[in-house]
C-alpha cells in the first residue's frame, strides 16, 4: 500500500499531539482537512491564529482572559475581600455557572503532587501571598477538590497563608469524594459552596 | 441473597456458560482441571472484583481472547443485574445497564465468603494477609472504611514518593502527614472496633471444628502504640534516612494464638488450618449478622482436606446458611464429596469447560 503524502503524514501527527485525539481519529481528521473546501481550512487557521494571539492569562487571577486585568478581576461589582482559589483557568467556568459565586478568583495551576514532581515553588503561590499582602481580603476559599493532593494543597495553603483577619475556608461537603470541579455539577457545587468548612491555622 | 444466574464468556477455561440455580447447596463434581474451582472465582470476582487466588485480571482471560465478561442476576434485598467485561483496553461494569462510578457503590451488592487452600496464608502468611482481611471484612461492614483505606494508601504513596525525593520543604511533608494521620487514625479506630467482635465468633467456630477449647485468642496489633502524631514525629530522622513511611496502619498486624502461643510459630498443621476455618467462618458470621442474610459461601476442595471431626464442624454454618435462603457453592472430586451433606443437595458435573446438572441417585 502507498504511505501517505509526507506532509499529510505530518498535519497527522500534529492533530496527534492535541489532548484526546487518538492516531486514528488524527488521520481521519487529516484526510478530511485536505480533501474538504479550501475555506474550511482557512476559517479554521484564522481562528487558531487569532485565538492564540488574543487569549492570555490574566496577570492578577491566572484565568483565561483577552484583556488585561480580566472582566472578573476588572470587574467593581464583585466582593473585593472574597477570593476562592481554583486549580485551573476551566473550574472558574465552572464556579461562574452556578451563579452564587460573586468574589474574585485566584488560580493555582495545579496540586502540589510529590508523584508528579510538583512542589509549591511550581505553583502560582507566591503571587497569592502578594495579592493578600495588597489587598483586604477577609476571606479565602480553597476549592482544590476533595482527593489527596487537594487536601494536602489546601492544608498547605492554609498553613502558608494564614494570617490575622483572614477567614480560610474550603469547599468539601457535597463535593463526591475523588472528583475535581469538572465532574461536579452545578447544584453541587451550589450545596458545596454553601457548605464550606473553615481550616486552622496559625496566626 | 443468591445468584439466579451466573454467565462468563472467555472466563478461565470457559467460552461460554450460562447457568440457572436457585438458592440452597451447589456441589461442583468433575475431575481435576476441568474447571470447578473457576467458576467460583466468578462468583467471588462478582462480590470483590479481585480473583482469591491473587492474580490480576489478566490471569482470568480465557488464553487468546481479548477478554472476559461476567454477568450475574442477583436475587435478594438488592436485586439486580451485574455485567462486568474486562479486557487490557476496557473495562465495564454496570448494574442494571448503569455503569459503575464508585467501588464503594459496587462492593456488597454480592457478598461472599471463601474457603480455600489459599486461605492458609492467613496464618503462615506475612501480616498483609491479615490486614487484607481486615480490610475486606471491615470494607462490607463499614461504609466509611473503603473510602478511609483507599485515601490513606494515596497519601502513603505520595508522602513516600516525597521522602524519596531529592528535595522537599518540610511545610509539604506536613501538609502530607496531615493526611495521613487523619486516615490513618479513622483505619485503625475500625480494625480496634472490628477485633471484639470477631473474636468470639471465631472462638465459637474453632470449638466446633476443633471439638474443644484450645484457648483462641486474637488479638489487634497496631504498629502505633499510643498517639500517632507524636511517634512518626520521633522517626523523622530515620524516615529521612530510609525514605519511606515508617509507622502507620500500614505495619499493622492481626496475631493469633492459642493458649498464649502464636499460631503462626507454634501452631501445628491441623491448628492452622481449623484456625484459618474459625476465621472465615467468623467472618462470614460478621458479615451475615451486618447484613441480616447469609453471604454466598464458596467452598473450594477444603472439605477433601478436613478430617471428619473437623467438617462437621462446618456443617451448622452450611446449614444455617441453607435455611437462611443463601446460597453454597462446594467443589469436590467425585471420590471426596462429603456424604454426610446428603439432603438436598443440587449436584452438577464439571467438565472440560461445561457444567451440567446431574440427577441424584
Ligand atoms: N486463562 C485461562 N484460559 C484458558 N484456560 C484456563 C485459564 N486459566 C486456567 N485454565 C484452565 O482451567 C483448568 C483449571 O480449572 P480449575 O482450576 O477450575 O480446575 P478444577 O476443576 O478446580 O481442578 P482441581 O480439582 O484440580 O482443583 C485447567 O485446565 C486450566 O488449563
Ligand atoms: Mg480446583
Ligand atoms: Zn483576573
Amino acid at each position: 500500500m502507498p504511505a501517505l503524502p509526507l506532509t499529510l503524514i505530518e498535519l497527522k501527527a500534529a492533530l496527534n499531539r492535541l489532548p484526546g485525539i487518538g492516531p486514528r481519529s488524527a488521520e481521519r481528521m487529516a484526510l478530511h482537512l485536505v480533501q474538504g473546501p479550501k475555506e474550511v481550512i482557512k476559517q479554521l487557521t484564522d481562528c487558531m491564529q487569532k485565538a492564540s494571539e488574543r487569549v492570555q492569562i490574566c496577570h492578577i487571577c491566572g484565568g483565561l482572559t483577552e484583556e488585561q486585568p480580566c472582566q472578573i478581576c476588572d470587574s467593581p461589582g464583585r466582593e473585593p475581600g472574597l477570593i476562592c482559589v481554583v486549580v485551573k483557568p476551566t473550574d472558574i467556568l465552572s464556579l461562574e455557572k452556578t451563579g452564587s459565586y460573586a468574589g474574585h478568583y485566584h488560580v493555582l495551576g495545579g496540586h502540589i503532587s510529590p508523584l508528579n514532581g510538583v512542589g509549591p515553588e511550581d505553583l502560582n503561590i507566591a503571587a497569592l501571598e502578594k495579592r493578600l499582602d495588597q489587598s483586604e481580603v477577609q476571606e479565602l476559599i480553597l476549592a482544590l477538590g476533595s482527593d489527596v493532593e487537594g487536601d494536602a494543597t489546601s492544608y498547605y495553603l492554609a498553613q502558608r497563608l494564614g494570617r490575622q483577619g483572614l477567614k480560610i475556608t474550603k469547599i468539601a461537603q457535597g463535593l463526591p469524594a475523588g472528583s475535581d470541579l469538572d465532574f461536579a455539577d452545578e447544584l453541587t457545587l451550589n450545596r458545596a459552596l454553601q457548605g464550606r468548612i473553615a481550616l486552622d491555622h496559625e496566626g | 441473597m443468591h445468584l439466579a444466574q451466573l454467565r462468563l464468556r472467555d472466563f478461565r477455561n470457559y467460552q461460554r456458560l450460562d447457568l440457572r440455580f436457585g438458592s440452597g447447596f451447589h456441589l461442583l463434581l468433575g475431575n481435576n482441571a476441568q474447571g470447578k474451582t473457576n467458576v467460583l472465582e466468578s462468583v467471588y470476582l462478582l462480590a470483590t472484583l479481585r480473583s482469591f487466588r491473587g492474580v490480576g485480571p489478566a490471569q482470568m482471560i480465557r488464553h487468546g481472547s481479548p477478554g472476559f465478561f461476567v454477568g450475574a442476576e442477583v436475587v435478594g434485598h438488592h436485586g439486580c443485574l451485574i455485567r462486568y467485561y474486562w479486557s487490557m483496553k476496557e473495562r465495564r461494569l454496570s448494574v442494571d445497564q448503569e455503569p459503575v462510578r464508585r467501588l464503594s457503590d459496587y462492593l456488597g451488592l454480592v457478598r461472599a465468603v471463601v474457603f480455600c487452600t489459599e486461605d492458609l496464608q492467613l496464618i503462615k502468611g506475612s501480616p498483609r494477609f491479615r490486614r487484607r482481611f481486615m480490610d475486606l471484612l471491615l470494607a462490607q461492614t463499614e461504609p466509611a472504611y473503603l473510602h478511609a483505606l483507599q485515601q490513606y494508601v494515596k497519601v502513603l504513596r505520595s508522602r513516600n514518593a516525597l521522602l524519596k525525593a531529592p528535595r522537599w520543604d518540610q511545610a509539604t511533608l506536613e501538609a502530607y502527614t496531615h493526611s495521613l494521620l487523619n486516615y490513618g487514625n479513622q483505619i485503625m479506630e475500625a480494625r480496634y472496633r472490628l477485633v471484639p467482635k470477631l473474636l468470639p465468633l471465631a472462638q465459637q467456630a474453632y470449638r466446633r471444628i476443633s471439638g474443644d477449647d484450645e484457648g483462641l485468642e486474637c488479638a489487634y496489633a497496631p504498629a502505633v502504640r499510643e498517639d500517632f502524631q507524636q511517634e512518626l514525629a520521633r522517626l523523622a530522622s530515620r524516615e529521612r534516612q530510609f525514605k519511606t513511611t515508617l509507622l502507620g496502619p500500614h505495619r499493622d498486624e492481626l496475631q493469633w494464638s492459642l493458649k498464649g502461643r502464636s499460631v503462626s510459630e507454634f501452631g501445628s498443621e491441623g491448628q492452622k488450618r481449623s484456625v484459618v476455618i474459625a476465621m472465615k467462618m467468623a467472618q462470614a458470621e460478621l458479615l451475615t449478622q451486618h447484613a441480616g442474610t447469609p453471604p454466598i459461601l464458596l467452598i473450594d476442595d477444603v472439605m477433601g482436606e478436613l478430617d471428619q471431626k473437623r467438617r462437621s464442624g462446618l456443617l451448622p454454618l452450611l446449614d444455617r446458611s441453607h435455611h437462611a435462603g443463601g446460597q453454597v457453592f462446594m467443589t469436590c472430586t467425585e471420590e471426596n464429596w462429603p456424604r454426610e451433606l446428603g439432603r438436598r443437595l443440587n449436584r452438577w458435573i464439571v467438565r472440560e469447560g461445561t457444567v451440567n446438572p446431574s440427577s441424584p441417585h
